[in-house]
C-alpha cells in the first residue's frame, strides 16, 4: 500500500496550528461555557444543540437539513461541557459530509485525532492489513450464540439488559469465528464482552483478502477496533466477530445491539455513518465497551 | 478552498498569510488544509475576543444571531452593546497572524537546517 508523504514544513505547521486552534477553541468554550450550554439547551433538538454550538463556533453555517439527520439522544444534556464536544468538532473539519471512503490523508488525520483523544494508537492499516473502508454506514446485527446451547433466555446477565436488548434476537447461524467459547462453564468475562461489543466487517472486500484468506481471518479474529459516531462523539471499543453485511445492503459494517445502542445508531431509514479504525494494542490493555476521551 | 464569510470577514486581510503559504514548498492540498486550520483558529480567537466584551445575556443573543448568519443584525447589536469592536477584531486578527507568520518562519528555519 502506497503511503503518502507529507512535506516536513507542512507537517510542522499542521501540528503547531492544530494545537493552537484547539487551545483557542478550548479557551473560548471554557470562558463562555454558560452561553454555549444555553444554546445547547434551547435549540429545537437537544441532540443537535452541542453540534450547533460547535458548528457555530467553528464558523460553519447551521443548515436545517443537516441538523435533522442527527438522532435525538435518550439521556439528558450534560450540565457540564461534555468532552465529546471536542471530538465532534475536530472530526467535523476532517470527515467528509458525504458518506464515502476516506482518502489516505483523511484516514491519517482521523487516526491522529482519535489517537490523541482516546490515548491509544488507532490506525486504518495494521500489520499491513486494511479493510475496504474506515468510514461507512452501520447496520444492526443480532446477538450471537456464545456457546452451544446459548439462547435468548440464557443470554443476558440482568433483567435490565434483557429488557433493553432482547428484542434484537439471536442470529440463526454462528458468528464468523464460530462460538466464542466451548460452554457456559468455560465462558470468561472476555468472551461475554466480545459478544456484547462486536462488529461485523466486510472482510471479503479487504484489499488482498482473497490472496491471503487465512492470514486475514487470523488477523481479524476478535481484532479490536475503535468505532466512533462522528455526529455525537460516542465511541466504543469493539471486536471483529463476524463478516458482513453483504454489499447489496448498502451498509458497510454491522454493530451488535449493544454497540448500536451506545453509539445511538439505528438501522433502516435512520441509519448513519461511523468511523472504524484498528486499535494497535499488542499488550491487550484497551478494555472493550464504551469509551470516553482522555482530553 | 471555499472560504466561509463571517460577520467580520471584511475587516480581516489574509493576503500576507496567503502569500506566505503560497511561497512554501507544499502541495495544494497541504496549503488548503493549513488555510483551513488558520481560519478556524482565527474564528475562535475573534469569537472569544468579542464575547469577552458582552454580558452573560448578550452572549446568548449574539450566538443566536451567529447561528442565523444575520450579519447586519450582528453589527447593529455589537454597535449597541460595545465600543470600538472593529478595532478589537482587527487587533485580534493581527496578533494571531503575527504568530502564524512566526511559525512559518520557524518551520522554514527547521527545514533549512535538515
Amino acid at each position: 500500500m502506497t503511503q503518502q508523504k507529507y512535506s516536513p514544513h507542512y507537517t510542522y505547521l499542521k501540528n503547531k496550528w492544530t494545537q493552537k486552534r484547539e487551545a483557542l477553541q478550548r479557551e473560548m468554550f471554557l470562558a463562555h461555557k454558560d452561553a454555549f450550554l444555553w444554546l445547547n439547551n434551547h435549540v429545537r433538538h437537544a441532540a443537535i444543540g452541542s453540534l450547533s454550538a460547535i458548528i457555530i463556533a467553528s464558523g460553519q453555517p447551521v443548515h436545517a437539513d443537516e441538523l435533522t439527520k442527527v438522532p435525538v439522544p435518550k439521556e439528558e444534556v450534560a450540565q457540564d461541557l461534555d468532552p465529546k464536544v471536542f471530538v465532534v468538532r475536530d472530526l467535523f473539519s476532517v470527515v467528509p459530509k458525504e458518506v464515502r471512503s476516506l482518502t489516505l490523508q483523511e484516514e491519517d488525520q482521523v487516526a491522529q485525532l482519535l489517537s490523541t483523544h482516546y490515548g491509544f494508537r488507532v490506525t486504518a492499516q495494521l500489520q499491513g492489513k486494511k479493510l475496504n473502508r474506515s468510514y461507512g454506514l452501520i447496520g444492526a446485527e443480532q446477538h450471537l450464540a456464545r456457546f452451544p446451547g446459548d439462547t435468548m433466555v440464557s443470554h443476558f446477565a440482568t433483567a435490565d439488559e434483557s429488557n433493553k436488548y432482547y428484542s434484537s434476537g439471536m442470529a440463526p447461524g454462528l458468528g464468523g469465528f464460530g462460538y466464542f467459547t466451548h460452554s457456559r462453564q468455560e465462558m470468561t468475562q472476555t468472551d461475554v464482552m466480545r459478544e456484547k461489543y462486536y462488529i461485523a466487517v466486510q472482510s471479503f472486500l479487504s484489499p488482498g483478502f482473497h490472496e491471503h484468506v487465512k492470514e486475514y481471518i487470523d488477523f481479524l479474529r476478535y481484532r479490536k477496533m475503535l468505532v466512533v459516531n462522528p455526529q455525537n462523539g460516542k465511541a466504543v471499543v469493539a471486536v471483529v466477530a463476524d463478516a458482513g453485511p453483504a454489499e447489496w445492503t448498502g451498509k458497510h459494517l454491522g454493530g451488535s445491539p449493544e454497540v448500536m445502542a451506545h453509539l445511538e445508531r439505528f438501522d433502516g431509514s435512520q441509519r448513519g455513518p461511523v468511523l472504524y479504525f484498528f486499535i494497535d494494542d499488542p499488550e491487550d490493555k484497551v478494555s472493550l465497551g464504551p469509551i470516553d476521551t482522555i482530553l | 478552498m471555499k472560504m466561509h464569510v463571517h460577520f467580520y470577514s471584511h475587516l480581516i486581510d489574509t493576503t500576507s498569510l496567503d502569500i506566505a503559504l503560497g511561497e512554501m514548498e507544499i502541495s495544494t492540498d497541504e496549503r488548503v488544509e493549513l488555510e483551513s486550520i488558520s481560519q478556524d483558529a482565527l474564528h475562535h480567537a475573534v469569537m472569544h475576543a468579542v464575547m469577552l466584551k458582552l454580558s452573560h445575556e448578550d452572549k446568548k443573543v449574539f450566538l443566536k444571531q451567529i447561528a442565523l448568519e444575520d450579519h447586519p443584525g450582528i453589527w447593529r447589536f455589537l454597535h449597541k452593546k460595545t465600543k470600538n469592536i472593529e478595532s478589537l477584531i482587527k487587533k485580534t486578527a493581527k496578533e494571531l497572524h503575527e504568530q502564524l507568520h512566526e511559525d512559518i518562519r520557524e518551520g522554514k528555519k527547521n527545514q533549512d537546517k535538515d
